[in-house]
Parts: structure tokens; C-alpha cells; sequence
């Protein structure tokens, strides 16, 4: 538990980075360096640029973990010793590698997560790009008048047209719009709230985490379909409500996760040394707290994206979509299930592997991005 | 024991409370508002005697405490979820028709996908990175990310429209008990439901299976001279299949979910079909009523979970007599 301590002043600059620098300390572990080691660190201009602490306490070496790889200094040969460990390994030049170097290194050594980054990025560019080279008209009524209903495709129409004669491959692309724009942004939202409320619940504790967590309770028993389908039944279904009902009640299980993450945080030795040196509660969860659970709120916000996508579709699929003509990747899936009994597949099935296969992609890269925020983890 | 059971069905009821308490606000937030029957059932003569009339007579002018609590007083007793003024017809008593076909379909697909998922998890932790164990959560990862919709009319269409094996829609009479006189027709909404838990559950038993694998009586049986199947039977599954209850009761809400979209998709009559149709009339008290049903199904699933585990489990019932 936070000990309770009595008020003091706001921490000036200095105090700030004294706190940090002490509790950063505390955060990497205590793994032993060698005096050898403080003297090449503490020589770094970025070091002395960032925390002015360092040259009160020359003992305080791994000052920040974004800046300083802790592995390698402590063995720039590479020769293997207390700090070697695999990431040491990793850099062949004596220069220390950056976190985000050794990240990015990880994320490119899972061939999956490469080839899910390569074909969802060449659906969005398909859908964003696509549309102005192979040009159709999505948006105007009129320009489907004369156009044939349920054609197969042809050269004129690649993957033919659907019952109402527009463009299929067309509609894909721009239904794909605002799928994955809706998505995207409903996914942050998502993710933004539920890491707020899930810092606040976590971290206050006590009674507040308390209330916080029973109504997420009461939340998550409604299953989460229905109560859609309620909100769209009461609420006019407009794009820009779409975005709002699942932007706003797909956040729960989310923070329920981080929650976890700021409860234990705020009780590691490292909040609490900040907390008695006389941070105040929003510098606690501003420096520790939130870094400290960055790669939750990174892979979970990847797989709402997901989720919100899904969502979005299943609303579509059920007749609860975009309101004609703009459209989701859902509700062009309803329109192709009427008209499978007649075998006409390219209404349906090139719509429903564009949706799997992005959905996949983003399962993919949240589980890849996981193991690349393991490395931080492991560094400790 | 009875102190855990006890403080589980307190957290339930307030979570109906709060459930009911949300839906009875958000019928305040349809068009025209919470006098909206009124309306309705006026038609084209609006007139403000008529409006008055239907006011005073279902209680809609009352202040909102008050008809916040005539409301849960009729759900807690009479289960009286409303009347529903677009089908003329109380709530309760459009869902008793389609409670009993949902449940159908949602207890065979939970009884089918425990029967494969389980084994299966268990098999790929007994066999944890063999080629078999690699394949399967392959599979399972590629299931977990397909939706219900697109399952479905995949099933639907290589195994009715063109194989001809099964029927596209269950049969449509009001019987309950149709899923035992005509299980043919029955067999790819409860095989998509099922598909979709597969996914879930087995991740979740692997897991499970693994957790037990690691634990120190694990070792010992091997070192005290036990044959493999002994180990696989009689020390890792009895441990590990405590957590199959807890599946089974957090199954529900995302069954109850499929249920929607499957029986959307295969015309069956159902709670979930019945919600899209009442949705799409404007019939927002018994879209609220159902919402109301599932969320009970759900608490009742967790709330048996939790006690079947506790039962189970006498450390899980020691911790929460102590908290």
C-alpha cells in the first residue's frame, strides 16, 4: 500500500529529476556494474542533457532506459560477464543499441509479424489509394441506374457487381474506408478511455478501485452484442454514432487489464521511492505508472482495433451498418448472404477474405508487438 | 464457504440492479422520449386527451423514481419486463416463446464444443510444441479471429446450397422442442456456435493444462516411477479440469452474442432474431427486456462458475472467506 505522507510542496525541476533518476534506478533492477561502467555512462552528453542529477550522484548510471542500453556498456566487447546477455550479443559495434533498435530488431525477426505488416498495409493502400486507379463511382445513385445488376466479373468489372449493380470491387475498397477508418478510431478510443479509468482505478485503490471495478462488472454481463443493438435501436444509427457507441462501450475489458498493470506498478519499490521523496500522485503515474504499462496499452489497443473492426461488421452483417450509399465491410456481407442461394460468390466471398485476413494482420502484429515489449522486460 | 457465496450473490444482484437500472434509463432516450407509447399506440389522431389517456393509464407521466422502482418491484417478482406496444403483447410473455429455442442451440453448442475443445487442449499441452500442438493453436488462432457471420455462411453455403446434405434454416414451427424431433435441421447453426467456443476454450484449457504441467506433484508422480498415462490422468487432468466450470460460465455471454448473429443467419426464431426484428420495429421494451435476460443468463453463468469452483477448489473458498 502507498504510505501515507503528509503534503509538501511541488517538486521543483531539480527534485523532478532527482526522483526519476533515483526511482529509474530502482526500476532497472540491481544488476552490479563496475565502477569502470559509471565512468563510460556518465561521460554521455545526452545523459547530462537529460538528468542533471548525474553529476550530483555519480553513482546513478542507468538513468534512463530510453536513451542507454543498460547490456551492452556494461561489456562493449561482447566477451560475455555479469551484464552480457542477449541483446549484448545483438549489437556487434561497441555502441550501445537503443530500446528502440532492439524492439525493432525482435518485431523483424517474426516472419509472421513482417508479412501481417506487408498485407494490411497493402489493404489500406489498397482501399485509400486503390480507388484512384481503378476508378468507380461509390457515391452517386444515379451512376447505378443503367448498370447491371449481379454480373459476374468481366474485364469492365473485375469482381462483377453486387445486387444493386455497384461496382464489387469498387465497393470493397471504399467500404474498406470506413471499416478500417471507424475501426481504427473506435479501437483508440477504446483504448484511451480504458487506460484511463483502468490508471485511476488502479491506482487510487482502496473503495475507488472498489466502485470502479463493480461497474465494469455490471458492464461486461450484458453481452456486448445485445446491448449494440439496443443502443442502435434507441439512437439513429449515424456513421458518426456508429464510431461513438463502440468507441464507448468496447473499453471495458481493456481496463480491466490495465487496472492489473497500475496495481502492481504502484506498489513496486520504485512509485514508492518516488511517492517518499514527495512526488505528487499524477507525477507517479505520469513517469512510472504509465511508462511501466506502455506495452499493455500497446497490445491490447492493437487487438481493440480488432475488436472494434469486428464489431462494426457484425452491426453491418445483422442490417445495423453505414446507411446506403456509403457502406462497411458488414453490411456489404448481408447484401452477399441474400444472394449466395444463387451462387453468385464474388458478392461475398472477396469481401469476407479481405475482412479475415485484416482482422488476422492485426491478431498477428498485437501478439508480435507483445514479445517486442518483452525486451524491456527482460532487460531488468 | 457460506460468507464467499453470499458476498458472490450480493455482487450479482447488484450487477442485475445496475443492468436493469441502465436499460429502464435508456428507454428515457428514444424518440419522443419516455411517453413514446403513447404515441404509438394514438396512431394518427395525436390528439392531447388520447395522449393523456394512454399516459395516465400505463403510469408514463409518474416521476422517474417511481417508475424506476414499479419496474424492478415487476422484474424481481412478476418478471414483468413491460409491454411490448408494437406486438401487442406483454415482454415476458414474447420472450417465453424464444428463451427455450435459444437455449437449445446454445447448450448443445456448449456441450459439443467442451467435448472437442477440452480433449484438444489438453492434448496439445500433453504434446506442447510438437508439430500436432503447433498446428492446432494455429488453427484455433485463425478460428478465434473468423467471426460468427463469416463462419456461418461458409458452413451454409458448401453444406446446403451446394453439397444439399443439410437444410438452410432449422424448421420454423414455434415448438421448443424442435431440436429433438428435427436434429438434421439443427445441425450448422449448432455447428457454427460450436466452432466459434472451440477457438476460446481450448486456448484457454492449454493453458490451463500447462500451468499444472510445471507444478512440483507433477515431478514427483514421474519421479516416484508413474507411467505417463498415470501422470496425464490421474494428476494433470484432475487438476485441470476444475477450470472447465469457469469456461462453461464465461461462455455464455459470447454463446449469447453467436446465438444473435447465427440465428440471424440461418432465420431462426430465436432471442437473438427477435431482438434484430423488435430493434428494427422501434419495439425498444422488449429489445430492453432481452437485453435484461441475457445479462441475468450471464451473472447466473458466473455465479454457478464461481460457486462449482469454490465447491471444488477449497482454496479458492478459503481466500474468499478471509478477504
Amino acid at each position: 500500500m502507498t504510505p501515507k505522507l503528509p503534503r509538501r510542496r511541488t517538486p521543483s525541476p531539480t527534485d523532478r529529476a532527482a526522483i526519476d533518476a533515483a526511482a529509474k534506478r530502482l526500476e532497472l533492477g540491481s544488476q552490479p556494474s563496475s565502477p569502470g561502467d559509471d565512468a563510460q555512462e556518465v561521460g554521455t552528453a545526452t545523459d547530462r542533457a537529460l538528468n542533471p542529477a548525474v553529476l550530483v550522484r555519480p553513482g546513478s548510471m542507468r538513468i534512463d532506459s530510453e536513451v542507454v542500453d543498460p547490456a551492452s556498456p556494461a561489456d562493449p566487447e561482447g566477451v560475455g560477464g555479469e551484464g552480457s546477455n542477449e541483446f549484448a550479443a545483438l549489437s556487434t559495434s561497441a555502441q550501445p543499441v537503443p530500446l528502440w533498435r532492439q524492439m525493432l530488431e525482435v518485431y523483424l525477426q517474426n516472419k509472421l509479424a513482417i508479412a501481417s505488416t506487408f498485407v494490411l498495409l497493402v489493404i489500406v493502400l489498397g482501399c485509400f489509394v486503390g480507388p484512384h486507379l481503378y476508378v468507380t463511382n461509390q457515391t452517386n445513385a444515379n451512376s447505378i441506374l443503367g448498370a447491371v445488376d449481379n454480373a459476374s466479373p468481366s474485364a469492365a468489372h473485375l469482381l462483377g457487381t453486387d445486387n444493386q449493380g455497384w461496382d464489387e470491387l469498387g465497393r470493397i475498397m471504399y467500404g474498406g474506408e470506413y471499416s478500417l477508418t471507424l475501426g481504427f478510431f473506435a479501437g483508440l478510443i477504446t483504448i484511451v478511455i480504458g487506460t484511463i479509468y483502468g490508471m485511476a482505478s488502479g491506482f487510487f485503490g482502496g473503495i475507488t478501485d472498489a466502485v470502479l471495478m463493480r461497474i465494469i462488472d455490471a458492464a461486461l454481463a450484458i453481452p456486448y452484442l445485445f446491448l449494440l443493438v439496443a443502443l442502435v435501436s434507441i439512437f439513429h444509427n449515424s456513421t458518426t454514432f456508429l464510431l461513438l457507441v463502440i468507441g464507448l462501450t468496447g473499453w471495458w475489458g481493456n481496463s480491466r487489464i490495465i487496472r492489473g498493470d497500475a496495481l502492481a506498478i504502484r506498489d513496486l519499490e520504485y512509485s514508492l521511492a518516488a511517492t517518499s521523496m514527495g512526488a505528487t500522485k499524477a507525477h507517479v503515474i505520469r513517469r512510472h505508472v504509465f511508462p511501466n504499462s506502455i506495452s499493455n496499452v500497446v497490445t491490447v489497443g492493437t487487438f481493440s482495433i480488432a475488436d472494434a473492426i469486428l464489431a462494426l461488421s457484425a452491426l453491418g452483417f445483422i442490417g445495423f451498418g453505414i446507411q446506403q450509399p456509403a457502406v462497411d465491410w458488414g453490411t456489404m456481407m448481408n447484401f452477399g448472404t441474400q444472394e449466395l442461394i444463387e451462387n453468385y460468390w464474388w458478392e461475398i466471398y472477396p469481401v469476407a477474405v479481405v475482412f479475415v485476413v485484416v482482422i488476422l494482420c492485426i491478431n498477428y502484429i498485437g501478439d508480435a508487438l507483445r514479445d517486442v515489449f518483452e525486451v524491456r522486460l527482460r532487460q531488468r | 464457504m457460506l460468507a464467499y457465496l453470499i458476498r458472490r450473490l450480493l455482487q450479482g444482484l447488484f450487477v442485475l440492479v445496475a443492468v436493469i437500472w441502465f436499460t429502464f434509463t435508456l428507454s428515457y432516450f428514444q424518440p419522443l422520449g419516455a411517453k413514446a407509447p403513447a404515441y404509438f399506440l394514438c396512431g394518427t389522431h395525436q390528439t392531447a386527451a388520447c395522449i393523456n389517456g394512454y399516459v395516465q393509464q400505463y403510469g408514463l407521466g409518474k416521476p422517474y423514481l417511481v417508475r424506476f422502482w414499479d419496474y424492478l418491484f415487476g422484474v424481481a417478482v412478476h418478471f414483468n419486463l413491460g409491454v411490448s406496444f408494437k406486438q401487442t403483447n406483454t415482454v415476458s410473455g414474447l420472450l417465453g416463446l424464444y428463451i427455450p429455442r435459444t437455449f437449445w442451440i446454445a447448450f448443445f453448442a456448449l456441450l459439443f464444443a467442451s467435448l472437442i475443445a477440452v480433449p484438444l487442449g489438453i492434448y496439445q499441452a500433453w504434446k506442447r510444441n510438437s508439430i500436432f500442438d503447433y498446428a492446432a493453436t494455429g488453427a484455433t488462432f485463425i478460428l478465434y479471429s473468423i467471426p460468427a457471420f463469416v463462419l456461418g455462411f461458409v458452413l451454409l453455403d458448401i453444406f446446403s446450397y451446394h453439397l444439399n446434405v443439410f437444410p438452410a434454416q432449422p424448421p420454423t414451427d414455434p415448438n421448443a422442442w424442435a431440436i429433438f424431433q428435427d436434429p438434421v435441421g439443427f445441425v450448422l447453426p449448432v455447428a457454427t456456435l460450436t466452432a466459434l467456443s472451440i477457438a476460446g476454450m481450448s486456448r484457454f484449457m492449454r493453458s490451463q493444462v500447462l500451468d499444472v504441467l510445471v507444478q512440483d506433484y507433477i515431478r514427483t508422480a514421474r519421479a516416484k516411477g508413474c507411467t505417463s498415462r498415470q501422470v496425464l490422468f490421474r494428476h494433470t487432468m484432475r487438476n485441470a479440469l476444475g477450470p472447465i466450470v469457469v469456461i462453461i460460465g464465461l461462455s455464455i455471454p459470447i454463446l449469447l452474442s453467436g446465438a444473435l448473429i447465427v440465428e440471424d443467419l440461418f432465420n431462426y426464431q430465436g432471442l437473438g432474431y427477435e431482438t434484430i426484428y423488435a430493434s428494427g420495429l422501434g419495439d425498444i421494451y422488449t429489445v430492453l427486456g432481452i437485453t435484461i435476460v441475457v445479462t441475468i443468463a450471464t451473472v447466473i453463468g458466473n455465479l454457478a462458475a464461481d460457486v462449482a469452483l469454490a465447491v471444488l477448489n477449497p482454496r479458492v473458498r478459503i481466500e474468499g472467506a478471509s478477504r
